[in-house]
This record gives structure tokens, sequence and C-alpha cells, in this order.
């Protein structure tokens, strides 16, 4: 494997923001989620949970399907999810939208507004929503929405009540006071802060007072109540079958109701609160329930997928507990040459220089830094929104980024131990946003991944200046946007991604597409190309490796040595998937890939590890002798050895010697969020 | 005014030389001089002080009139362009108020109808605002422009909605704690006791947390240099 002295990095300062609300469409297996500073991801649950698209907003509420937001900004929004990006706006002419609900088939949304009213919009099929009709208006803001699932009532929850509207006369049909039986002195607010309405006819809510209540919404009376919580209870989910809900409080638990039998094969049926989670440390502002798992997102920044173990079938996937906290994107670029680090955040951009050491130890040793880790730049993007992606060049000398709307480039001067940063004038007009950045290994070039399967190549020129050169573009034409990029060291290759997962190789000789890799069934999360070979090394979200000779435009032995054996089980049931690679300069045949948890250098000299080997073998290896060494050996050398839970953001080789790490533990991030609610502990 | 102050300074300029001759010979020691040489320098003397002053006077009529071009240029600048003028003066009066604030902002240069919007969002009566648009397209004013944010109805929605659900997440009854205490229970409590998340802010005795790095670092270089 080799040694490396390791820059580890725990100066990342990010924390992620926390989920307000989810939306799951059962046919694609998709889940879009928002988060609390207005942006809207979409994982795929086909591809292993791969978190597919971000698209940066701004503040934002409920959604529907065919994806649509509203938010405290009056605004209904949709999301073209092809280009990433919000595509059209209606204003609700309702003040602040609390809540959005989307009837059974799709083709009316209703929206609860600050000024008490509820609003029906019918879905247009080509695109966009228009207004229909004002339901009946009542004082105090409407927090939650719910359709009867035949589409002829909804059910509205506010402030004390809860009212029944029949959606084709507009009328209120039912009036619920949720909090009549309470006395008058001990009288507070009580918010219904989430609801659901079953084909029964039985209205449920979850309220400020952490209780949850099955009504009768026809004679308006209470069925049952449960108090789950003495905190508020935030979020209720229903599952397809109505047979089981999900509720998450703000304690950070999240209950399981079942629908079941009072007695053994006998025909009444009560609710039953079975299972109690705490997977959160926060408020759980969502919850979802799909038929073989609950999932839940809380204020934590947490997304959390518990399957159900009833309802799933053989082990695989769908059987993992599932936390995902961190995007599963590259937010760290890095200056190899100027040893640079570029960090991303939501609305800013760091800049950072390593810290160096003279000094040299032995394995596992702490260097004392003779230079400490220095912080030269923080670029803040203007106006709301927010920053797709950025990137610095290898020589450290231009910082690009774009949000939404704009493109910006800057060239950093660096002058001794000051800096001055300028912007470049005349950045040619492309069509934005950019989806990934990408810097040549010579600096001299700039891709910009951009939608419809196009990529733009911008020549950098000194001093502060650049050039449009080219746009590639794939020979068949697709819909969807770029994501991922890479380039070969020689200025020949770059390969793309599209979100539809093809990858097509151009040569930037002749800026002309070379070929395309054979298609696979899942998300690429990472690809790169060989500096010596021009071999294209790629990894899809189901953790398979293939590499395909560029050249020769056809897998490679190694490739297909792999596929042959199959990789290793454990290797293949990780959760987290691989988001960056990179090779060792001076031994041809080692790869460098990282996840969350892990940092691997994978060595194709070596033989492939069956299902009977260890495959963290690594600390076991270092006490055999060498013979027994040799014959324990295989390809995949994993490396676990960062702080207990503080998960990898990044790993990249700046030299054949040198490795750089960036680490976030988990404790600084959750330091840094929102109070939680005080849990009495015996004994503190 | 300017011109009197300019007959103040002719009548002023010959006397002045007059003056001085017999203060610098007061100075100066007694020293043999012919009437004739004296009257000749002393003309001299004159004719030069009063080319001087003449001099001056032509630079401050100079300075005079570029500053006077300067206005009017300004002045032309800040009024609107002369077809819009025309077609102003053609429209009647009551159609002239009401477009002149909103065409202002295209055409002129400096940033006057900004300012009367910014004036206007400090809160006077609507009435008055009316005339001071219609007279404040002329009158300089000793004023900063400064565009202010639109204070919209919508703008306000969206603060009580916010301070709503913050006033039912994190306020007076929520039974909240702080983060750092929140973890440090869950640490006691844990089966491997730990420390607490952060025991103080940070920023406290950060002058003798660096003096104690460098001592540290200083004892650590003795001590190295002492076994070697």
């Amino acid at each position: 494997m080799g040694e490396f002295e390791v820059h580890r990095v725990r100066f990342f300062g990010l924390v992620p923001a926390g989920v307000r609300c989810m939306a799951y469409q059962h046919n694609g297996r998709r889940l879009a989620l928002a988060r609390t500073d207005g942006a809207v991801e979409v994982y795929n649950f086909a591809a292993n949970y791969y978190m597919e698209k971000v698209s940066g907003g701004r503040e934002r509420g409920g959604q529907g399907w065919r994806l649509f937001g509203a938010g405290l900004s009056g605004d209904i929004t949709e999301y073209d999810l092809e280009r990433l990006r919000p595509a059209r706006a209606v204003d609700g002419f309702g003040g602040p939208i609390w809540s959005m609900a989307a009837n059974n088939d799709g083709t009316r949304l209703a929206i609860g507004c600050e000024d008490g009213s509820v609003k029906l919009f019918q879905v247009v099929p080509g695109g966009g929503v228009q207004f229909e009709k004002n339901l009946d208006r009542q004082k105090g803001r409407v927090l939650c929405l719910s359709w009867h699932p035949s589409g002829t009532h909804l059910a509205a929850g506010s402030i004390d009540f809860i009212r029944v509207l029949d959606v084709h006369s507009g009328r209120t049909a039912q009036r619920i006071m949720v909090n009549c039986h309470v006395p008058k002195s001990k009288k507070r607010e009580c918010v219904v802060w989430s609801i659901a309405f079953l084909s029964s006819g039985t209205v449920i809510s979850s309220d400020s007072f952490g209780r949850v209540q099955f009504w009768d919404w026809e004679r308006g009376t209470l069925q049952d109540s449960h108090t789950v919580s003495s905190s508020a209870a935030l979020s209720l989910a229903v599952s397809e079958k109505e047979d089981s809900i999900v509720v998450g409080t703000s304690a950070g638990a999240t209950y399981q109701f079942q629908l079941l039998p009072v007695k053994a094969g006998g025909q009444e049926k009560r609710w039953v609160r079975t299972k109690p989670f705490q997977h959160h440390t926060h408020d759980v502002r969502a919850v979802v329930h799909t038929p073989t798992a609950l999932i839940s997102g809380g204020l934590d920044a947490q997304l959390v997928i518990r399957p159900l173990m009833e309802k799933v079938q053989k082990k695989g996937y769908d059987a993992a507990l599932r936390k995902f906290t961190l995007p599963h994107r590259r937010l760290v670029s890095c200056a190899r040459k100027a040893r640079l680090l570029l960090f991303q955040f939501s609305q800013h951009l760091e800049l950072w220089r390593l810290g160096s050491t003279n000094k040299t130890g032995k394995d596992g040793e702490t260097l004392p830094l003779s230079r400490m880790p220095e912080h030269l730049l923080q670029l803040k993007s203007k106006g709301p929104e927010h920053i797709y992606c950025s990137c610095v060049s290898p020589c450290g000398s231009w910082i690009a980024y774009s949000t939404a709307s704009r493109f910006h480039l800057y060239r950093v001067q660096h002058e001794g131990d000051s800096i001055s940063v300028k912007k470049v004038p005349g950045v040619p007009k492309l069509l934005l946003p950019a989806y990934q950045l990408l810097c040549a290994s010579d600096s001299g070039r700039l891709f910009i991944a951009s939608d419809r399967g196009s990529v733009h190549v911008v020549q950098l020129l000194e001093p502060g200046g650049c050039k449009h050169l080219h746009t590639l573009r794939p020979p068949a034409g697709t819909r969807e946007a770029v994501y991922l990029l890479a380039s070969s060291a020689d200025g020949n290759w770059l390969a793309a991604v599209s979100g539809d997962w093809e990858v097509h190789v151009y040569s930037l000789k002749h800026f002309k597409h070379h070929c395309t890799v054979p298609t696979y069934s899942c998300a690429v999360t990472a690809l790169a190309i060989h500096p010596t070979t021009n071999n294209l090394f790629i990894s899809y979200s189901d953790q398979q490796l293939f590499e395909f000779s560029i050249p020769e435009k056809q897998y490679t032995a190694w490739s297909r040595a792999v596929q042959n054996s199959g990789l290793h089980k454990l290797w293949l049931e990780r959760d987290s998937p691989i988001t960056h690679i990179a090779f060792n300069p001076k031994n041809t045949s080692q790869v460098l890939l990282h996840d969350v948890y892990m940092l691997c250098v994978l060595d194709k000299s070596l033989p492939l590890p069956d299902d009977s080997a260890v495959l963290v073998n690594q600390s076991t290896l270092k006490q055999l002798s060498e013979p027994a060494r040799r014959r324990q050996l295989h390809a995949f050398k994993i490396c676990k050895k960062f702080q207990v839970g503080s998960p990898l953001l990044f790993a990249d080789l700046l030299d054949e010697r040198c490795l750089v790490t960036v680490e976030r533990p988990a404790l600084d991030i959750s330091a840094q969020l929102p109070p939680p609610v005080q849990q009495k502990k015996f004994g503190t | 005014m300017v011109r009197r102050r300019r007959r103040q300074e002719k009548e002023a300029a010959p006397v002045a030389p007059a003056a001085a001759p017999p203060s610098s010979e007061d100075d100066e020691a007694p020293e043999e001089l012919s009437f004739g040489t004296a009257r000749a320098e002393a003309e001299a003397e004159r004719k030069l002080v009063g080319e001087a002053a003449r001099r001056h006077r032509e630079l401050l009529k100079e300075k005079r009139r570029r500053r006077q071009e300067l206005f009017a240029e300004q002045k032309r600048r800040k009024l609107l362009p002369e077809a819009l003028l025309q077609e102003l003066a053609a429209a009647p009066p009551a159609r002239a108020d009401e477009r002149s604030p909103a065409a202002a902002p295209e055409f002129s240069l400096d940033k006057r109808p900004q300012g009367v919007s910014a004036k206007q969002n400090e809160g006077r009566i609507p009435g008055q605002v009316k005339k001071d648009k219609a007279g404040g397209t002329r009158s300089k004013g000793n004023y900063i422009a400064v565009h202010l944010k639109d204070e919209n109805l919508t703008g306000l929605h969206q603060q009580t909605a916010k301070d709503f659900i913050h006033s039912q997440l994190y306020g007076p009854g929520t039974n909240r704690t702080s983060a750092n205490e929140f973890f440090s229970i869950a640490n006691k409590k844990d089966l491997v006791k730990k420390a607490a998340v952060q025991f103080v802010d940070k920023s406290w005795g950060l002058e003798k947390k660096q003096r104690a790095t460098k001592f540290t670092k200083y004892w650590v270089a003795r001590k190295v240099t002492n076994t070697l």
C-alpha cells in the first residue's frame, strides 16, 4: 500500500440544513426532500438510495408529485427535474403557504394559506397549475391539509380546530374543536401540525400537545386519543393500505401505530401504538410511510430509512437501516499543485491553504505542524440562490462557481503570503445553471456541465480572461443534465455523465464525440480517467466498479475479471456511494476510492478477495509474518482509521507521498444545530 | 455682489504696493538712493504687483467661468431629455405628475428619483408625497440617495409566519435546552463516560492559551536540544 503523509483536515465547518418536508413517489420509488434552507433533493431508492438531484432554491414548504413546492414566500413552484431548477411559479394570493396536498390521481392541488383560505389549483398536464376555486374561508392559518382518497372532501388543520371541507360545494362540512374538553383555566392554543384523512372517514390529527387523535368526521366525535410525547407531535403519514401510520415528534422519536384486531381473529379493530424509534436527536418535521419502510427527516439534518422487517422478504439493500446526513456529492475541490482546498457551502466558498510540516515520522505518528493551515479567502454569493457547484484549478489561481442563474469566475493572485482576487470580466453567456465544474489538469481549460447533456469548454486566458471554445453534445441528444465530469491528465479526453446515467467520452483534440460507455442500470457516483493509461474508472451506486479503456473503446481485462468473479459481499453491502476516485501517480495499478465511512486503495495487480476472505484486513496483516501476509493480501486495502463518527467528506492524493482527507466530526455538526427538546434523564 | 467685490479689488490694488515700500524700507538698513532710481524702482514694483493682481483676477474669472459651465452642464444632465420635456409640457399636469417619477430612473443619470422614493418610504402622508414629486425634480437637497427595499405586505406576512413557527417550536413552554447541554447529558449517561461537548466558550482566555502553546513549543524545543 505504501506510506502516505496524511493531512487530516477538520476545518470544513459544514452544517447541513434540517429536513423540512418530504414527498414519496411510489411508481418511480423516488423521494423528494426539502431542507429548511430551501434546497430540494431527490433520492432514487431503486439506485441504492442515491441522491440524484439537487436544486438550490429559497425557503419552501410542502410538496406533491410532478414535484411542486410551496413556501412562506406564497408562491407555488413547479420544479423542472431534468434541468434541476424551479420551472414556473404561481402566486397563491393567500399569503405564506403552510401546506399543500395533491389528490390521489394527481389532477388537483390544494393549498392552505396564512389567511385561513384553502385554494384549489388544477394541475395542467403541459406544466404549471391553474387556479380553480377558493373553498370556505375561516380565520386562522391552515397548517395542514389532507385529501379524502375519493377526492370529495378535504381535511384542514388549524390552530385549535379541524375542518372538513366539501370540495364540490366549497362549504365547511364539519368543524371539530380539538381542545374542547380541556378546562378553560388550563387552555393553551393547540396547533394541529399534521392531519390524515382515511377512506373509512376517520381523520387522524397530531397536535402540539403531543397527541395523536382519531376522529369520526361525520359525527365530529373523538374515537381514540394517544399521547405519544410531552412535546409536539409534528408529522404524520399513512401507509397506502391504511393499516399503519407513523408519527414524528419534537423530541426526535417516531412511533408506528397499527390497526390491529382487538382479539385474535376478531372483527373489531383498533389503532395500537406498536413500535417506537429514536433515531433523531432533534424535531422530526417530516415522515413518509412507504410499503416497506418508515422514512423520517429531522431538523438534525438526518434522513433515516427504517425498513419494516415484517414487510421485507429477503436480505438486501432494503433490509438495512440507512441514515443520510451529508450530501452524496463532492463539496470540496482540491488544488493539488498549490495545496489549496476549496470548500463549498450553500451560500459561500472558503479557500484554505494546507498546513505543512518539516518532520518525518514512523507509521501512525502525528507530525507537528511547522505552518498552520490558513484561511485565505471567503467568497460570498449574493442573493438567496444556492451555489450548485464550484471548483478551483490545480494551480490554485482560478476559482469558478455557479448558482441557479449566474456563473462566476475569479482570478486569484498569490503574492507571497498576500492574496488578491479579481472577478474575470466578460464571462461568456452560457446556458445556466452549471451542474458541475471541472478544471483541466494544466489549468488551461474549464469544463462546464450544462443541461441537455451538453458540456461547454471554456479557455482560461492569462491574465484574467476567458473564451468560449466549444460546446460538446451527445450525438443522440438527451433531456437530462450532465452531473459528473472527468478529464484526462494529457488533456485529450473528457467523460461526462448525464442524468439518464449515460457516460459519454469526448475527444478534446477534435471536439468530437468519441464513444459511449455501455449503459448500466444504475447511477454513476464517481468517475476518473487514469493519467497514464487513459482508462476510465467508474463506480456505480450499487457499488460496482468498472474500468473502461477509452482508446480501445471497451472494458479492460481487469474489469471483465471483476465482473466474472464478482466483488466481495461486504463491499457490495456498504451503504454509502463512492464520491471520489483518484490515482497514485507512482504506481499505475493503484486506485484511491473513498466514501463517507472508509478510504480504500485498490491494487489491481493483486488478486480479488472471494467471499470467504476478510475484506477489512489491514490491521491483521500488520501482525502477520511476511510469507503469511503474502498469502492474505488482496486488492482492497481499506482504511477506516479516522475518528469514530466523523464522516469522510473528501480524500485525494496531492502527490505520490501525500494524501489529504477532509473529515467532519458528527459531534461538531450536532453542537451547531438548533436547540433540542430537553429530556429528563434519571440521575442527572 | 461679485462685481462689487471686483471693484473693491481694483481700488485696493494700487494702494497695496504704495503701502509696501515703506515697510520694506523700514526693515532694511538706510541706503543711499537717488530719487530717480528709487522712483523707477517703485514704479517697476508697482507694475509688477499690478500685473500679478490682474493675473490673479483673470484666473479667478476663468475659474468662475468654468464652474458656471459645470453648473450648466449638471443642470442639463439632471433635466430629462428635450423630447420628453416637451412631451411633458404638452401633457396635462395631472398626468405629468404620474409619469415623471416613473420615467425618471430610466433617463436621468443622478439618483434623485430614488431619493424621493426613499423619502417616501420613511413614512410621509401620501398627499404630501405627490407634491414633493412634482417639485422634487428641481430642488436640491442635502441627502444621500438610497434605494430601500420594498417593505411590502408579503414580507410582513412572511415575517409573522416565521415568528409563529419559531414561537411554537422554540418559544416559552417548549422546554428546549442548548445542544451542548443535551449532548453532554448523553455523554454522561453513556456506558462509556465522556466529557462535555463544549466546556466553555472557546473564545475565552485566547491570549493565555496562545501563550501556553508558545511556551509548550519552547519547552519541547529546549528538551530536544538538551537530550541531543
